[in-house]
């Protein structure tokens, strides 16, 4: 054993290494979790034409977000109801 | 038959790009190859100096795409190494003069001259990336084995995807004495990160410093291990993809070695 990796040992300091690899697991997942401002507003616009054809929404107060936090990540999607429709015209379930 | 065209990428900067190409190609060429490397870094062109060629330039690549020459007269013979040749960047036009359709156009002739094309890329993901990726029939991608260098490399593996591509990995710059003391990602944490395969491993060689001093091809430098990684890279483009992938390690001195001898006895 070299004589700087035996100081490490023995002062108990881990490998930089072991960090680096850490941060980088780290930095990949949210750098895949970051989405593309069109693609939000896109899934808005989608998600807006599908739930008009159960219910009236009020298509102006739509809020559509991605809530991060260190352990997880959740889409948010919140929308106040106006009325439902009638059953005519829903695919069936 | 078609030749092949291969991007040699990477996301971050000053990772060994432009070596890399260069001794890939000079490799190649000398395993009986035609060759051409293309300089992807319009208007800030580099791979001239590091083959050692840049006092030959006539042409560039986007004369020949404005169609003011022949790519035979755009192409620079190495003189030193058969069937290796540079087409080089413009150095003053515009980064978004050539588009993916021009880069489309000229690669399709290239294949018809040459066995390999070598595109140099330049680093980030702009229109020199765009160019290079839409043009490629195969990827290399080089990291050095730092956070940024393979975060980036994550990047540019998942738009080669993208484009179809199935990228494979060099690790650059290793230093193997800083892998065994535990401060350097070794390359087995590197491909565990990237899940992608390997084609190879080269050390910090300070042979690469002094050929692109003098602009001569690293392959041709003695006793460069960065040379003998290039030549056997090389190799596994070219019909031997199962060549062992040799793992750098810390030459050990002679009395070193008969040292850890007596010891593994005890
Ligand atoms: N294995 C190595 N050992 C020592 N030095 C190296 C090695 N590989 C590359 N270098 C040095 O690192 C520097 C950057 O290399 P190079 O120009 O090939 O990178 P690049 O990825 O093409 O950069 P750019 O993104 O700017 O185009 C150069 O000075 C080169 O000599
Ligand atoms: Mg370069």
């Amino acid at each position: 054993m070299k004589f700087n990796t035996l100081l490490k040992k023995l002062m108990n300091k881990g490998d930089s290494k072991d960090i680096a690899k850490k941060r980088l697991k780290f930095a990949l997942l949210t750098d895949k979790l970051e989405i593309k401002t069109d693609t939000l507003g896109n899934l808005q616009k989608d998600l807006v034409e599908v739930i008009s054809r159960y219910f009236e929404i009020d298509k102006e107060s739509i809020k559509i977000d991605i809530q991060r936090s260190e352990e997880s990540s959740a889409l948010i999607f919140n929308t106040p109801i106006i009325a439902a429709h009638r059953q005519r015209g829903i695919p069936a379930a | 038959m078609d030749g092949k065209v291969i991007v040699v990428t990477s996301g971050k900067g000053g990772v060994g790009k432009t070596t890399i190409s260069a001794s890939l190609g000079a490799a190649l060429a000398m395993q009986g190859k035609r060759v051409a490397v293309v300089d992807m870094d319009i208007g800030l062109r580099n791979l001239d100096v590091v083959m050692g060629l840049e006092n030959r330039i006539v042409f560039n690549i986007v004369d020949i795409i404005k169609g003011k020459c022949k790519i035979k007269q755009a192409a620079i013979k190495d003189r030193r190494i058969d069937n290796l040749y540079l087409i080089p960047a413009s150095q003053s036009d515009d980064k978004d003069t050539i588009k993916p359709e021009n880069m489309i156009w000229l690669t399709n002739k290239l294949r018809k001259e040459f066995d390999v094309t070598l595109l140099d890329c330049p680093a980030g993901i702009e229109q020199g990336f765009k160019n290079s990726i839409a043009a490629a029939d195969e990827a290399v991608v080089v990291c050095t084995p730092e956070v940024s260098a393979v975060r980036d490399a994550d990047r540019i593996i998942g738009l080669l995807y993208a484009q179809s591509i199935t990228p494979k990995l060099i690790v650059n710059r290793i230093v193997p004495k800083m892998v065994e003391s535990g401060d350097m990602l070794s390359h087995e944490d590197v491909v565990e990160v990237l899940s992608i395969d390997l084609i190879g491993l080269i050390e910090m060689d300070d042979r690469v410093v002094v050929a692109t001093n003098t602009g001569t091809p690293l392959i041709l430098q003695e006793d460069s291990k960065a040379g003998m990684a290039m030549q056997r890279i090389a190799l596994r483009l070219d019909g031997h993809p199962d060549l062992p992938i040799e793992n750098p390690m810390i030459q050990k001195s002679f009395w070193k070695k008969l040292g850890s001898k007596f010891s593994r006895k005890n």
